[in-house]
């Protein structure tokens, strides 16, 4: 049964560009549909498994973006692979440097230093030279292995294959021993090393594999939009909306980001595009003259994150372990 | 010549300027039941605590099978073979049962499978095999006694620390405890235990070490001890003249 759902979701997620091929616009939804899956799955495996929140993966996120665009500008003939490789050094130092210091604490030390530290890597390159300051950086046509990097389908696959291989992690280690190790650090620290568990070991060891994952995708998504600034790719925002999809989908459990990017991307594109504004006032349920009319055309657009902040005060109160959690009954 | 598998050498524990232990000294024979005892804030779980490196000793060395391990982690001191229950229980609340048992399996084996076969021995001997798939949380309070102790006894330990593994447990369940504790002596671990429960403790231990006030009070056989005058008034309160 399960494996029937699994090949029925697989089959449908390869198949879809072939049906809304002609529309780019879906496309690009559907990207950040998987970029948002992958990013809060591979938040999870620190977050959920370890219970180590971290509120800055927008650092090894714009780690990832930043080495490969800045190496491929520097040698054109670059392969991006090489660059993506490149780019999980980058991110696997960074958090190296922070989980080796940081991790010998507990408490939230972690989460606060996890701020701290993707704060000084965007006001760095903000402010650096090389890195194109405020400018950003632009990248000109790029290739790989002659597929024309400038469409979308090769991203989409790209997004769908790291999501795969980030879901496929995330369940080895929930059956393997360091997800077991993990787990009990999320449950209680103290006994988790009276039973032989070298705390900051397997804490730096969930923090690397999250950070290479979303290097990766940081990487994928510099290639895909090819133009980058700290804005858009370290920003605070984007590591709370990382955090957000996960504890709204479930956080801890496999499916949990994946569910709860789903809804929230669309949802956002829908309020930033005015649709849901629209849809409203085109079913007569609210009229385009009245304040709240005026307020869903005009402002909500600007309110997405504040959207996303109540449906996790909601999500919180009424369904404290996600959307997942509702279908699965306490043991 | 008889082999100390345990030497607390002289080990004091300071927080600022609170002696909480003071220059207790004592040699833990192997394959024995070896009670620690004393009132409320004599300094036990604090010793306990500097024996498996959860707090660094202030002073004094704690050798364990010839090694010093006071400037040890709780994790490294768990791999040479002494582990510890906790005497406010600490479940691994939303795993299962057997996957907390689990937990402690993987400190000798680093495959799943090896790790459920050992932690399903473990169960069977605390006789919690009717609870496997229950959440470690949802556990009444003598469960989860029995649960800490599956869970240390899947790390094959040599010697064992028990923080009031009877603590809050009705005659029975005690009584099902200590069998237990009887059956782990007879496989060869070595057990030291904290105790409140007199009666628990003279029944079981070969040697007892009393602690009051951070120091060492008395030490000796279960019938020596009750004889103490020392130690009944250290129990009975120091104003009363027994």
């Amino acid at each position: 049964m399960k494996k029937i759902a699994l090949s029925v979701i697989a089959a449908t997620a390869v198949a879809l560009p072939i049906f809304i091929g002609e529309n780019p616009y879906l496309i690009g939804i559907m990207i950040s549909v998987l970029m948002m899956a992958a990013l809060s799955s591979a938040w999870n495996i620190l977050g959920g498994y370890a219970g180590q929140y971290s509120f800055g993966h927008a650092a090894y996120f714009g780690a990832g973006a930043y080495t490969t665009l800045i190496l491929l500008t520097l040698y054109n003939s670059l392969n991006p692979l090489v660059c993506m490789a490149m780019g999980i050094v980058v991110a696997s130092i960074i958090a190296l440097i922070t989980g080796s210091i940081v991790f010998r604490l507990r408490g939230h030390y972690f989460g606060l230093a996890s701020i701290a530290v993707a704060e000084i890597v965007r006001l760095s390159v903000l402010n650096l030279e090389f890195t194109g300051g405020a400018q950003g950086i632009l990248l000109s046509d790029v290739s790989l292995w002659g597929i024309d990097l400038n469409s979308k389908n090769p991203f989409y696959y790209g997004m769908l294959l790291v999501l795969v291989v980030t879901l496929s992690i995330s369940q080895y280690l929930r059956t393997s021993k360091t997800g077991y190790y993990l787990q009990a650090i999320r449950e209680d620290q103290d006994a988790a090393a009276s039973l032989g568990i070298n705390l900051a070991f397997y804490k730096n060891k969930a923090l690397l594999i999250s950070a290479a994952l979303t290097s990766i995708l940081g990487s994928l998504y510099g290639l895909y939009i090819r133009f980058i600034d700290t804005s858009a790719v370290l920003d605070l925002r984007l590591s709370i909306e990382i955090i957000l999809t996960a504890i709204i989908g479930g956080v801890g459990t496999m499916w949990g980001p994946v569910v709860g990017a789903l809804l929230l991307v669309p949802l956002a594109e829908m309020l930033r595009s005015n649709l849901l504004g629209d849809l409203l006032v085109k079913a007569g349920l609210v009229s385009e003259t009245s304040g709240i009319g005026v307020f869903l055309k005009e402002n909500l657009a600007h309110a997405h994150v504040l959207v996303y902040g109540i449906i996790t005060v909601l999500c919180i109160l009424y369904l404290p372990k996600g959307i997942l959690g509702l279908f699965r009954r306490v043991k | 010549m008889i082999q100390h598998l345990l030497l607390i050498s002289h080990v004091s524990k300071h927080f600022g300027g609170n002696v909480a232990v003071s220059d207790v000294s004592f040699a833990v024979e192997e394959k024995q039941i070896f009670g620690l005892i004393g009132p409320n804030g004599a300094g036990k779980t604090t010793l306990f605590n500097c024996i498996t490196g959860f707090f660094p000793t202030t002073s004094g060395d704690v050798i364990f099978d010839n090694k010093k391990i006071n400037t040890l982690r709780p994790d490294e001191v768990c791999k040479l073979g002494m582990a510890r229950t906790w005497q406010r229980v600490k479940p691994l609340g939303s795993l299962t049962v057997l996957e907390n048992v689990m937990v402690g399996a993987f400190s000798i084996t680093n495959t799943t499978r090896e790790a459920e076969i050992i932690a399903r021995e473990q169960l069977q001997m605390v006789g919690l095999t009717d609870y496997t798939t229950k959440s470690a949380g949802s556990l009444s309070i003598g469960l989860k006694k029995k649960l800490e102790l599956a869970r240390v006894l899947a790390t094959r330990p040599k010697m064992l620390l028990l923080d009031e593994i009877c603590g809050g447990l009705n005659h029975t369940e005690t009584d099902i405890i200590l069998n237990i504790i009887r059956n782990i002596r007879i496989k060869g671990a070595t057990i030291v235990f904290i105790e409140h429960d007199m009666k628990a403790v003279t029944s079981i231990c070969d040697r007892i070490v009393v602690l009051n006030s951070g120091e060492k009070l008395a030490e000796g056989t279960p019938e020596e001890i009750t004889n103490n005058s020392d130690v009944i008034s250290a129990y009975l309160g120091g104003g009363h003249h027994a």
